[in-house]
């Protein structure tokens, strides 16, 4: 699995190694940034008014919301099913976040873990097992990307907000991920809720003291 | 200027327009600098090492083969991607360090020149083919239905150690009876018959760590000589309290000599005459016991006074005795030679002479240990020189050689050229280069097999220079191919093997298989109780495997390790009559030239690699050029200015470059540093500089036949042109400002 803070994205799947396919910028790109600035300011005073989060101790959850657009996926991946309706913890899954600067995507073998054996008849496990019969990942549509000068770190946040978090229990992990990446649990495949800008992060760093220094991020 | 004022608020709003026109006209800017949803693949593992953690770098350790010291490497895998390089801090070779050169490997595998598909010279060009169709016309050349008397295949290589050297040999055999021809134009041919006469054995350890003093005749041992890094790391050893006191004579100032206490600027081709001057010193003033000596070296002592040697050698009186009092007072002393010392027609007595202080000196056994050859000869480094490719020349310009094998050297441009590689390489019919850049020589070849890099390669290698207990350095691919047509050396000798003896290399899928096929069959004995896997795991663990412990030295270096002059010692010297050469002045190219050996580009061979060309060198700091080395009164005596072009002219060619000015060189010789001046070897290397290995003259060492690098006499006349070089440093004097202070020793002991 690879991530937008690392050079060289290319298939992991079988080790095998490609040259590096540039992926052509929308040319409205920065407007739809613009209107969605705009919108977000928008989101922002209305959760002022009416946002409810539940409540992780020793947090000010960061503000800011943003109308992601959906995102085709080669297999539909349901994280309500996953996540709400299973209770499956989101570290389960994505295994690296708590250890690593990205979350990663779960290896193919992870998936198949389960589903050799659970809902083996439905039409998207059985694309799944195509997949590994044919030794290959699915190629998913990256949905939360951040610039190459921004390093963002999940180990650190996760070690805030849950580990090294006082009254804070591992259960309830989904709540600190909501911070950036929306209540997932009651999506299918992932959409970009979170503006996940430089004054996104900001806010958030001072209302919970985080660091300031601008090293922390541009390195 | 007050006529039109700008507000606050006006400028912002126009920096804001600039800021958004600049993003408009950047429209098709790269993806990896804005937030977008669902543009980007991001692919997951399938199954991945539980270790792995995407964004965390794991480590494997592999060899180094950007030289043959054979340093330990680890190299960091981040996503199955090799990015950084260091030493191995278990190899004993190099102890966790890594010079810039082996740094800078990772620029060979990354190379943007690098050969993805082989080629055919069809018609006169060289076509792109598939490894197939190349792997059948390599084998319609010298597979068993080619028809070809065997003995007519030739190899072509560098120094090659290890089961590469074991199939290459296999081939040979294979093919009935090619010939096996390894040149280098930085070798130690010279030192090693030195040593194997004088100590018993080619193989010395220079215990650099252990001496309190150090001579070392043109041996540049921190950066081009014997093994760097291992040197390196002994020599802050070595400088650590006690410091060890450091005496280098040489032409040109190296990296060494430029770190030395005491610089002796020999004039070239004298440093035989310096050393005996010492030992005649050294019993003299010193009470050193000259029946240590050969008697028809004792005898000559006496010819060798300080002020005679001063008009040969060039160097003061006093440094020499300066010299003789380090080595004399700071036991144990260690002399070395090599390098410029033993690249002049007698360069062999030279480094003799030199051996024979150490003699003198009680070194042999304290600082200077002959050892044993490696014990499995079959892996020993086949070490190459240039004596070699004059034989391969010789027998390719006769017509007895049809098919030549060319890996790891590039003769067409090291080699001067009075040997005429060109003709000798046209007369062999079929020329198959085994290389991962098309360079000077494989661009004349007929069949280019494009290699996996070594960073994408299994091998196993033997160090040139044995540092402590034998043991074979592991490589191991530190990811996976970049190209899918190039194959490693050790997979394509194999698949040539298999058309001769299906039954034998049939079983090994590829080179991989044969090598873990191999480690089985260690001996348990040498795998101290581990089982197969476990020595085989902690072999890739530390990149090496270690061997059998070491043969107990042979008699007769025993012999030499004693006080007493041994028959080795006698015989050496006494029947070459031990001449030494009366340096002869020359009208017509009154200047020595040293073809000085780079500590960034080798001997031209890592010019394709920008973090080299662009790393200042150590003494001149110039960048991406070729520059000509001479002294400050040379220079004023012929009306030479610094950033002069010039022409440096031999009897055999010339060529052009700057002049740099430098008081580390002595005043008959000029210096110009290898590596530059290609012609055919990519876009970073191609038409850069000057080569002045071209120019020598093919003056050999009489009683080893190797060439004599720094033999070649020169002249050197001006083209008019003079511009400011090129280099890193600005400038080299502080104008009288003062701006660090200095005081000499002497003032120091005074405070």
């Amino acid at each position: 699995m690879t991530h937008g803070l690392i050079p060289g994205k290319v298939s992991q799947s079988n080790r095998h190694l490609a040259p590096r396919e540039p992926v052509p910028a929308k040319a409205w790109g920065h407007v739809a940034t613009r209107f969605n600035m705009l919108f977000g300011v928008l989101c922002v005073l209305l959760f002022f008014v009416g946002s409810a989060y539940a409540e992780v101790p020793n947090a000010v959850p960061p503000k800011g919301d943003h109308d992601g657009k959906h995102v085709e996926q080669p297999i539909d991946f349901p994280h309500d099913i996953h996540a709400r309706d299973n209770k499956i913890n989101c570290m389960y899954c994505h295994t690296y976040a708590r250890r690593g600067l990205v979350a990663g995507i779960p290896p193919t073998s992870k998936c198949m873990g389960c589903h050799t054996v659970i809902a083996t008849d439905k039409p998207r496990i059985k694309k799944l097992a195509e997949y590994w019969e044919k030794g290959e990942s699915p190629k998913w549509k990256k949905v939360h990307d951040l610039p190459d000068f921004v390093h963002f770190n999940h180990e650190k946040h996760l070690n805030r907000f849950i580990f090294n978090n006082e009254g804070m229990e591992v259960e309830r992990a989904d709540e600190v991920c909501a911070f950036c990446h929306g209540e997932v649990k009651e999506m299918t495949v992932a959409r970009k809720v979170k503006p996940l800008t430089m004054g996104f992060c900001r806010q958030c760093h001072e209302d919970n003291n985080g660091p300031s220094d601008c090293w922390k991020c541009h390195k | 200027m007050s006529t039109y004022k700008v507000k606050r608020r006006d400028f912002l709003k126009i920096t804001g327009l600039t800021g958004a026109s600049a993003a408009l006209a950047a429209c098709d800017m790269p993806t990896t600098v804005t937030l977008e949803e669902g543009e980007e693949e991001v692919v997951s593992y399938l199954m991945p090492e539980e270790y792995v953690i995407p964004g965390i770098g794991v480590w494997y350790a592999s060899t180094c083969q950007q030289c043959d010291a054979g340093c330990g490497i680890i190299g960091r895998v981040r996503e199955g991607r090799v990015l950084k390089l260091e030493g191995n801090p278990v190899s004993p070779i190099n102890k966790g360090a890594l010079c810039q050169i082996g740094q800078a490997a990772l620029q060979v595998h990354y190379n943007p020149d690098r050969l993805k598909q082989p080629k055919l010279r069809q018609e006169g060009k060289l076509i792109d083919v598939t490894w197939d169709d190349a792997f059948a016309a390599l084998k319609s050349s010298i597979g068993p239905d080619s028809g070809l008397d065997g003995s007519r295949i030739a190899w072509l290589t560098g120094t090659v150690s290890g089961h590469q050297r074991v199939l290459m040999d296999a081939v040979s055999e294979a093919v009935g009876g090619a010939s096996h021809y390894a040149h280098e134009t930085l070798n130690d041919t010279v030192v090693d018959k030195v040593n194997a006469d004088v100590y018993g054995s080619a193989n010395v350890q220079y215990k650099i760590a252990d001496a309190q003093s150090i001579l070392s005749f043109g041996a540049d041992f921190l950066s081009t000589w014997g093994s760097p890094v291992h040197n390196s790391v002994q020599y802050g050893q070595f400088r650590d309290a006690p410091r060890g006191v450091l005496i280098q004579a040489e032409p040109k100032m190296t990296v060494t000599g430029g770190s030395a206490d005491l610089w002796l600027p020999v004039r070239p081709g004298t440093e035989g005459t310096l050393a005996m001057t010492i030992a005649a010193e050294l019993v003299a003033s010193h009470g050193a016991d000259a029946t240590k000596l050969p008697k028809a070296m004792a005898d000559q002592l006496g010819q060798y006074s300080l002020d005679s040697s001063e008009a040969q050698t060039g160097v003061a009186a006093s440094l020499v005795k300066q010299a003789a009092n380090f080595l004399a007072t700071r036991a144990p002393s260690l002399v070395i030679a090599g390098g410029t010392a033993a690249a002049h027609e007698h360069g062999y007595e030279a480094v003799t002479a030199a051996a024979m202080l150490n003699v003198l000196l009680g070194n042999v056994g304290k600082t200077i240990i002959p050892v044993a050859d490696f014990p499995y000869p079959a892996l020993a480094p086949k070490k190459g020189d240039t004596a070699q490719l004059a034989a391969f020349a010789k027998k390719a310009k006769a017509g007895d050689i049809s098919v030549a094998l060319i890996a790891g050297t590039n003769p067409a441009y090291t080699a001067p050229d009075q040997l005429d590689m060109a003709a000798a390489l046209s007369a062999v019919k079929v020329k198959v280069a085994f290389t991962e850049f098309l360079d000077e020589t494989s661009s004349m070849a007929d069949i280019v097999l494009p290699l996996h890099s070594d960073m994408e390669s299994w091998g196993t290698h033997v160090a040139s220079y044995q540092v402590a207990d034998p043991m074979i350095s592991l490589q191991q691919p530190l990811m996976e191919p970049l190209y899918a047509e190039t194959r490693s050396l050790g997979d394509t000798l194999l698949d040539v093997l298999k058309l001769y003896n299906a039954e034998q290399y049939g079983p090994f899928a590829d080179y991989y298989a044969y090598l873990r096929n191999v480690v089985s069959a260690v001996p348990a004995v040498a795998k101290e109780g581990a089982s197969d896997e476990a020595y085989w795991q902690a072999g890739l663990q530390q990149g090496m495997l270690k061997v059998t412990a070491p043969k107990p030295f042979p008699a007769a270096i025993a012999t030499a390790a004693n006080d007493d002059a041994s028959d080795a010692l006698v015989k050496s010297a006494d029947t070459m009559g031990f001449v030494l050469p009366v340096y002869e002045k020359n009208k017509d190219y009154p200047l020595s030239l040293i073809p000085a050996a780079s500590s960034r580009l080798g001997d031209g061979r890592f010019a394709n690699l920008p973090w080299l060309q662009e790393a200042p060198d150590a003494i001149t700091k110039i960048v991406w050029n070729s520059w000509v080395e001479m002294h400050p009164a040379t220079a004023l005596y012929y009306g030479f200015k610094q950033g002069d072009f010039v022409e440096v002219a031999s009897a055999e060619g010339s060529v052009k470059a700057q002049i740099y000015l430098h008081k580390g060189i002595n005043k008959d010789a000029v210096a110009v540093p290898m590596g530059q001046g290609h012609t055919e070897y990519g876009r970073y290397a191609t038409g850069r500089g000057v080569n002045p290995l071209k120019m020598l003259a093919t003056t050999s060492d009489v009683q080893t036949g190797e060439l004599a690098l720094c033999a070649t006499r020169v002249t050197v006349v001006s083209t008019g042109r003079n511009e400011e070089l090129v280099k890193m440093g600005g400038s080299e004097s502080q104008v009288g400002r003062k701006l660090v202070g200095t005081i000499t020793a002497d003032q120091l002991r005074r405070v």
